[in-house]
């Protein structure tokens, strides 16, 4: 059985619809990559299946480790381990990093019906995982992403994948706003974060990322659909040749 | 009705034309069962439970200062106004009623009759290690009407640290007409935090008059956790140059309680700063004024004045009243005001979900990191994380009257009315 299948999904964003249909199968220990376009639904695709409620489905289904999520709330998802890459992780002032993930670690065990962690266990358990991302401790101690750069802001959205260790990750343009460093840093992050029990979706724009990240899959979503899957290779094609090709494609009935 | 409750509760109606005493009506506290304090003296001993507070302690209990006048090695005074008023007459007089030129009908009628109060002085270039405690208790088991008077003088020089509690120990009702002065003087640091935690049926009108002399610094913080209905009366006048003022306060409101925070600064004299930042959250049917106004006269150039209210309400029946008001007299100036009321960032939320944070607990963290940005303001450590601590039970629901405040006198009172709880779901 599929880790995550997503059947004929049309979602809408007020009278907008942005999904017009789409099928993707995700199954354990794979890396999916979905390219495409601006503004064709790639974060669209995250946010529905992380739970947004600014998302309305209007069609379709989305079975992950066989139960249907659409009816879950976005905590509940990510109890039962689903997390959400932000694309633009959101600032919270007065929230420490470690307030923030203490809360969330314990929230989720307690989900699981396990005991919360004491102080020492969570400090050590953070000290371990922050080295995924060679973060500092001076950054643990701030607010959440208060006066982050672009590249701090990323570090620590992976930093917070380790610490929840999800099933699914679904990486929203988690290159974007990154140097090289900064770039190699994330991505062996996720490299790191990798097991034959777990699966990725990386969304991007850039080929760059695959380098680092090697995906089983690459998925173009265009207007609203997957209009075309292929193996890596298909990344490097999109790099040279860009969309049109796929567009036109489409256009030849083929 | 005795005859001063009934001089106070008839100032109101005229006083209330006036716009800075616009929202001031404690027709509901003022009972016809109040009476005048006799100095009841209770047996309980009033501890504070604030961890590592090493403090100089003068409490005034029911209106009066039992404590011994204290003068320590560096000649850091500290007891009973009434007492030092009859040794040092003199001195007394001197700083007496300066902080505020321009006295009030409220403030005259303590200046009239109050029964006593603390006295503080700290003498020129000294600083204070400890943080001296002023406590005002009310714990009478019948209704009480107090007027309590608090003077600290402080030197040229000087550092000290203030902790003002006022606190009731019993549901029975209360009203307390009370003043403290505070004299800076030339190039001193008072810090000076307040914490309220009041019964609901406990009115309070708290003045405060500062007079700051060139140099002074005051960082003022003042935290309402619980009340029937609190006026914070603030005036704060910058009478020499290079003064700084940080005056912050925090309200935390439900039921029918009713806060109103005004504060008055005024910059008379060239190159002071001032920083006003006031958060509130309400719940229920509370309801909240914050009136500040910033006074800028001709002449005092170089000023920079900045003056912030936030709040948030979380329901249609909570009212928050907000007016913040500059009033400029020259062009060499920088200053800025403004107010929000508002909700919870739905963003912030989603994101903290999206981490597996049930919704409340998303929302109770949002409210205590809105809370925070005036915590952070409280520079004395022990002070401020306890004040942590007591907020985020306060979000969680978790602090009554009783059960957890600061100076926790360990005699619990009972009754739903000592509840304090802001329940976040109904956001």
């Amino acid at each position: 059985m599929a880790l995550l299948s997503i059947r004929n999904l049309h979602a809408s964003i007020g009278d907008r619809e942005i999904l017009k249909g789409v099928n993707l199968e995700i199954n354990a220990g794979e890396v999916h990559s979905i390219m495409g376009p601006n503004g064709n639904g790639k974060s669209t695709l995250a946010g529905v299946v992380a739970g947004n409620s600014k998302y309305t489905v209007t069609e379709g289904e989305v079975i992950y480790k066989g139960k249907n999520i659409l009816d879950m709330p976005v905590d509940v998802r990510a109890c039962e381990g689903i997390f959400l890459g932000f694309q633009y992780p959101v600032e919270i002032p007065g929230v420490s990093i470690t307030n923030f993930m203490r809360t969330a670690v314990n929230e989720q065990r307690k989900y699981r019906g396990l005991d919360p962690l004491s102080g020492s266990e969570f400090l050590k358990m953070m000290e371990e995982k922050k080295k995924v991302v060679e973060m500092t401790t001076k950054l643990a101690n701030r607010s959440v992403n208060e006066g982050f750069s672009g590249g701090e802001k990323k570090k620590n959205e992976i930093f917070q994948m380790a610490m929840l260790d999800p099933t699914l990750a679904i990486l929203d343009e988690t290159d974007s706003g990154l140097d090289i460093d900064a770039l190699r840093i994330v991505a062996s992050g996720v490299n790191k974060l990798r097991r034959p029990d777990n699966a990725t979706v990386v969304i991007t724009h850039y080929q760059r990322l695959l380098d680092y990240i090697v995906p089983d899959f690459v998925h173009v979503l265009y207007e609203g659909r997957i209009v075309k899957t292929g193996p890596k290779e298909l990344a490097l094609e999109l790099e040279q040749k860009g969309y049109e090709w796929i567009k036109e494609e489409l256009e030849s009935g083929k | 009705m005795e005859k001063l409750v009934k001089e106070f509760r008839d100032i109101q109606p005229r006083m209330r034309k006036n716009e800075v005493w616009r929202n001031v009506d404690f027709a509901a506290q003022l009972t016809e069962d109040l009476t005048l304090s006799q100095g009841e003296r209770q047996t309980a001993e009033y501890r504070c439970n604030i961890p590592n507070l090493d403090a100089i302690r003068v409490v005034v209990e029911n209106g009066y200062c039992h404590e011994e006048l204290k003068v320590d090695e560096q000649g850091v005074t500290s007891g009973s106004l009434r007492e030092i008023s009859g040794k040092r007459a003199e001195f007394v007089r001197q700083y007496f009623g300066k902080c505020a030129p321009q006295p009030n009908p409220y403030l005259q009628l303590n200046t009239d009759h109050y029964t006593d109060g603390v006295f503080i002085y700290v003498p020129d270039g000294v600083h204070v290690k400890q943080p001296i405690q002023l406590q005002s208790v009310i714990n009478a088991g019948h209704g009480l009407f107090l007027q309590v008077r608090n003077l600290v003088v402080v030197g040229r020089g000087s550092h000290v640290t203030l902790v003002h509690c006022d606190d009731s120990y019993d549901n029975a009702p209360a009203f307390a007409n009370n003043v403290t002065e505070v004299y800076v003087g030339a190039n001193s640091y008072v810090e000076f935090y307040k914490m309220q935690n009041l019964n609901n049926t406990t009115g309070l009108l708290n003045h405060t008059y500062a007079w700051m002399e060139q140099g002074a610094s005051l960082r003022s913080v003042a935290v309402t956790l619980n009340g029937g209905h609190i006026r914070n009366h603030s005036e704060i006048r910058m009478m020499g140059e290079h003064c700084d003022v940080q005056a912050h306060g925090l309200f935390l409101n439900d039921q029918e309680q009713e806060v109103d925070n005004y504060i008055f600064v005024d910059h008379a004299c060239p190159n002071c700063h001032s920083r006003e930042l006031f958060k509130g959250i309400l719940d229920d049917s509370a309801r909240g004024t914050f009136n500040g106004h910033v006074l800028v006269r001709d002449g005092a150039v170089k000023t920079e004045a900045y003056q912030s209210n936030n709040n948030i309400l979380l329901t249609d029946k909570a009212i928050i009243n907000t007016k913040p008001f500059l009033e400029i007299y020259n062009d060499d100036v920088k200053c800025s005001h403004g107010s929000t009321i508002g909700q919870l960032d739905e963003q912030a939320l989603f994101y903290i979900r999206s981490r597996g944070v049930s919704e409340r607990t998303a929302q109770t963290l949002l409210l205590y990191a809105f809370c925070d940005e005036v915590l952070a303001q409280i520079e004395f450590e022990p002070l401020h994380d306890t004040l942590v601590d007591m907020v985020k039970k306060r979000l969680h629901g978790e602090l009554t009257l009783c059960s957890d405040c600061a100076l926790h006198c360990g005699s619990p009172c009972n009754g739903p009315e000592a509840n304090f709880y802001i329940d976040p779901t109904k956001l």
